[in-house]
C-alpha cells in the first residue's frame, strides 16, 4: 500500500513514538522486531507531524533519530498530533462537509431528502461528482449520531435528521480547556476542542509535565469508560515479568497517576485469581469494555483498602506491611526541608527529637519503593531502621557506593 | 470514538479552506497558506492535489463551492463528558464556569476515580476568594499585556514585599498542585507561589520587546549503568526535560539533561535519588554539589 502520512490504527506508532521519545539512542537497525521499510515509513510520519521536535545524531551504528521535547517550554502536547492522523476515504471527508452544509440549511430531513439535495446542490457543479447512495449516507448520519453531531426524531413513518447545535460558550470556556488539556486524563479531547476555536493564544505553562500520557489515552478511555459504567474490562497486555503476552479479565476500580514520572495504572480486581492489581498503562495493547460487574461498590470499597499503604504502586511480596524509622538532621534555617518530610511523606508521621533531629516514621507494604524518595535527603540522614534488612542494607551499600563514585583520587568523599 | 477523523487535522484544514471559499476569498495561494499553518508537513502534497483533481469534490477550478455556509462543528457527546468531567476539580473555580448547556451531560469520569498518588500535600487554596481574584488579575494581566503590582509575603522569612512587575510566564505543577507567577524586574526573573500573592493590581501595558526573555538554561551529563531496571525509570522520569542519550556499551548510557538554571537544586536531589545507579559526570560545579551532600552525609 502507498505510503501516507495518516494512519488507520494507532497501536504500531505508539511503540514508535514510546522509543524515539523516551529513549532515542537506537539506530534504524537496532529496531530488531520491526522492518526496515516499517521503521522508515513511521520515522517518516513522526517528521511530518512532529518535525519541529524530531532530532538525530550519527553514533558508530549509524544515525539516531529521537524526539526531544522541553515540556517548560511547551504550550502543548505535540503528541496529541499523532491522534489527529486518523486516515479516512475521499467519501468521509466530502460527505462530513456536504451533510453538515444541508443540514444547516434544512432543519430536519430524511436520508431520501438529503440524498436528492446533495444532487441537486453539488451534484452538478463537478464533472465527476462522487455517487453517494443512500445507504452510504444512512450509515454515516448513524455514526455521526452516535458521535453527537446529529439527532434523529420520527415523524410518523418518517425519520427525520437534524444538526445538533451546542449550547456551550466556548469562548467563556477557552482558558480553562486550555489548561486542562494539558493536565486531565484524555486531555487530547481538549487539544480537539481547542482546534475549534480561532482563539489560538495560551498562557499557561507547566513543571515537571509529563506528556507521554497521550499515547495511552485510547487505553485510558476504556477504563474511565469501564469505571464510569461499572463494568468489567479485558485487556491484553505485555508482562515484563513473564516476558509474554497475556490476558486478563478485570474489573477496574480507579486510575492512579504519577506526577513524578508521568506512569498511569489501573486498579483492577482479576477476575481470574481474584486479586487486586495495578496495571500500568502503557503495558497495555489493547482493552475493551465487557459486562457490568457484580457488587462494583463493594469491589471498590475492598480496592481503597487495598492502596492504603502503598508508597507508591507496589503490594511487595505477600502484602505484609513493613515499618521504616528515618531520623533527619534539620536546623532551624533549613524549615524548607521539614516542609518537604511532611508534604512528601504521605501517611508517615514527623516527630521532634530536639537537638535538631526529627523522626519520620511510616507502615507501608514495600519499603524499597521508598529508596528513592529518602535519598533526596541524603546529607542529613543521622539513622534508617528497617523491619526490612534488605532494604536497610541496600541503602547503606548504596551510599558506600556513591562515597566511591564521588570520592576521587583524594578519596575526599 | 477517541481516534477519529471528524477531530483530525485533515477534516479542520479543510473547514478553514471551506471557510474561505464560502466566503468567495479562497486563491491558490491561501489555499497554500492554510494547509501550511494548519496541516501536517506533508498535508502541503495532498490537500491541494485532493482539491485540484477533484477526488474532494468541495472546491472547483475557480476556487469556489457549491456550499452555502461556513462549516461548522457541534461539540461532540466525548467532548461535553470531557468537559462535564472538569467541572468537579476544584480548580475549576479559577475560570468561573457555570457549566450552562452541559446539565444533561454525563461526565466521562468522577474526581474520585483518579488517584495522583504522589503529588504532595498542601497544594494551593483554589477555591478561596481572593486567590481566585489574584489569579484572575493575573491573567487578564498576560491577555492584555501589562505589568503588575504585586504584594507578597516571602515564604522562608514571611516578610511582606511589594514589586512592580512584569510578568512572564504563569506556571502549574502538577507535582507541587501548585501555581507559580515567574515575573520580571530589569534583567531578574523572580517566582512566586500565588498563594504567597496577599495584592495584586494592573498597571500600564508593557513594552512589546519585554516579552523576548529567555529564561537561562544550564547542562548537565550523567552516565548510567542499567541496573534494577534503571534505564527506564531515569528515563521516565527526566523525560519531561530535553535530553539527548548515547549508548555507550550494552549497559552504559550517556545522558545530557537541560534544565532551568533555577531548577538546579531540585535536579540535584531528583538525581541523587537513583543513587550509584547514574553519576554525574560534567559540568564539575554540579559534580562538586553531590560530593558536597555525600561529604555531609558521611560526617553525619
Amino acid at each position: 500500500m502507498a505510503y501516507s502520512e495518516l494512519i488507520k490504527d494507532f497501536s504500531r506508532i505508539r511503540d514508535y513514538m514510546r522509543q524515539f521519545y523516551i529513549y532515542g539512542f537506537r539506530t534504524r537497525d537496532e529496531f530488531d522486531d520491526k522492518s526496515g521499510r516499517s521503521y522508515d515509513n513511521e520515522r517518516r510520519r513522526l517528521e511530518s507531524w512532529l518535525g519541529e521536535y524530531m532530532s538525530f545524531h550519527q553514533d558508530a551504528g549509524g544515525k539516531v533519530v529521537f524526539l526531544s521535547v522541553d515540556s517548560q517550554e511547551i504550550l502543548h502536547n505535540p503528541l496529541y498530533q499523532a491522534f489527529k492522523a486518523k486516515s479516512f476515504t475521499a467519501n468521509d471527508i466530502v460527505l462530513h462537509f456536504y451533510l453538515m452544509d444541508i443540514l444547516e440549511d434544512h432543519a430536519s430531513c430524511s436520508v431520501t431528502e438529503i440524498v436528492e439535495l446533495m444532487a441537486d446542490q453539488y451534484g452538478s457543479v463537478f464533472s465527476e461528482p462522487l455517487e453517494l447512495d443512500e445507504s452510504t449516507i444512512r450509515k454515516k448520519l448513524k455514526e455521526y449520531e452516535q458521535i453527537g453531531l446529529v439527532k434523529s426524531e420520527k415523524q410518523g413513518r418518517k425519520l427525520l435528521f437534524s444538526k445538533t447545535k451546542t449550547d456551550v460558550d466556548l469562548t467563556e470556556w477557552k482558558d480553562a480547556i486550555d489548561f486542562f488539556s494539558e493536565l486531565e486524563p484524555l486531555g487530547v479531547i481538549g487539544s480537539y476542542i481547542l482546534d475549534q476555536t480561532d482563539d489560538s493564544r495560551s498562557f499557561f505553562h507547566y513543571k515537571h509535565h509529563y506528556i507521554l500520557h497521550a499515547l495511552e489515552s485510547e487505553i485510558m478511555y476504556v477504563m474511565l469508560d469501564s469505571i464510569s459504567r461499572e463494568c468489567t474490562a479485558h485487556i491484553r497486555l505485555f508482562s515484563r515479568r513473564k516476558g509474554k503476552m497475556m490476558e486478563y479479565d478485570i474489573v477496574p476500580l480507579k486510575i492512579l497517576i504519577s506526577t513524578q514520572n508521568g506512569r498511569s495504572y489501573v486498579l483492577g480486581k482479576n477476575l481470574g485469581d481474584g486479586n487486586y492489581n495495578l496495571y500500568r498503562l502503557d503495558n497495555i495493547k489493547e482493552a475493551s469494555c465487557g459486562n457490568p460487574a457484580e457488587d462494583w461498590e463493594m469491589l471498590l470499597k475492598a480496592g481503597e483498602e487495598y492502596l492504603k499503604y502503598h508508597w507508591n504502586t507496589s503490594a511487595g511480596r505477600n502484602a505484609a506491611l513493613e515499618h521504616l524509622e528515618m531520623i533527619l538532621n534539620i536546623e532551624p534555617w533549613a524549615g524548607h526541608i521539614l516542609q518537604r518530610l511532611e508534604k512528601e511523606g504521605k501517611h508517615g508521621s514527623v516527630e521532634p527529637l530536639g537537638n535538631h533531629q526529627y523522626k519520620y516514621a511510616v507502615d507501608v507494604y514495600d519499603t524499597g519503593e521508598m529508596l528513592p524518595w529518602i535519598r533526596t535527603f541524603i546529607g542529613r540522614i543521622v539513622s534508617l531502621r528497617c523491619t526490612n534488612k534488605v532494604i536497610e542494607k541496600q541503602f547503606y551499600d548504596d551510599l558506600e557506593q556513591m562515597y566511591a563514585m564521588y570520592g576521587g583520587d583524594d578519596h575526599v568523599v | 470514538m477517541l481516534f477519529s477523523e471528524i477531530y483530525g487535522n485533515y477534516f479542520r484544514t479543510m473547514e478553514k479552506v471551506l471557510k474561505e471559499a464560502v466566503q468567495g476569498t479562497l486563491t491558490e495561494q491561501k489555499l497554500q497558506e492554510i494547509v501550511e499553518r494548519q496541516g501536517f508537513e506533508e498535508s502541503r502534497l495532498h490537500i491541494p492535489k485532493s482539491l485540484k483533481t477533484q477526488t474532494w469534490p468541495l472546491i472547483d477550478e475557480t476556487y469556489n463551492t457549491p456550499l452555502h455556509h461556513k462549516p461548522e462543528m457541534a461539540l461532540t457527546i466525548l467532548e461535553k463528558r470531557w468537559m462535564k468531567a472538569l467541572l468537579e476539580d476544584p480548580k475549576m473555580k479559577l475560570f468561573g464556569l457555570s457549566g450552562k448547556g452541559l446539565e444533561d451531560v454525563e461526565p466521562l469520569f468522577r474526581r474520585d476515580t483518579i488517584v495522583y498518588f504522589d503529588q504532595q500535600r498542601g497544594g494551593d487554596p483554589f477555591e478561596d476568594a481572593s486567590y481566585i481574584r489574584h489569579f484572575s488579575t493575573i491573567l487578564q494581566a498576560f491577555r492584555e499585556k501589562r505589568k503588575l503590582r504585586i504584594e507578597f509575603l516571602s515564604t522562608s522569612k514571611g516578610i511582606l514585599h511589594r514589586w512592580d512587575c512584569v510578568p512572564h510566564r504563569l506556571e502549574y505543577s502538577l507535582k507541587d498542585d501548585k501555581f507559580r507567577l515567574m515575573t520580571r524586574r530589569k534583567k531578574y526573573v523572580d517566582t512566586i507561589n500565588l498563594s504567597t500573592i496577599t495584592a495584586c493590581s494592573l498597571l500600564e501595558p508593557y513594552d512589546a520587546e519585554d516579552e523576548n526573555f529567555e529564561i537561562e538554561k544550564k547542562q548537565v551529563v550523567l552516565e548510567l549503568t542499567d541496573e534494577r531496571n534503571a534505564l527506564e525509570r531515569i528515563m521516565l522520569h527526566f523525560s519531561h526535560l530535553q535530553k539527548e542519550t548515547k549508548r555507550l556499551d550494552r549497559s552504559r548510557y550517556r545522558i545530557r539533561l537541560t534544565y532551568n538554571q533555577q531548577d538546579e537544586t531540585e535536579i540535584l536531589i531528583r538525581i541523587m535519588s537513583f543513587g550509584p545507579m547514574v553519576k554525574v559526570v560534567e559540568p564539575e560545579s554540579f559534580v562538586q554539589l553531590m560530593r558536597e551532600r555525600l561529604i555531609n552525609q558521611k560526617q553525619l
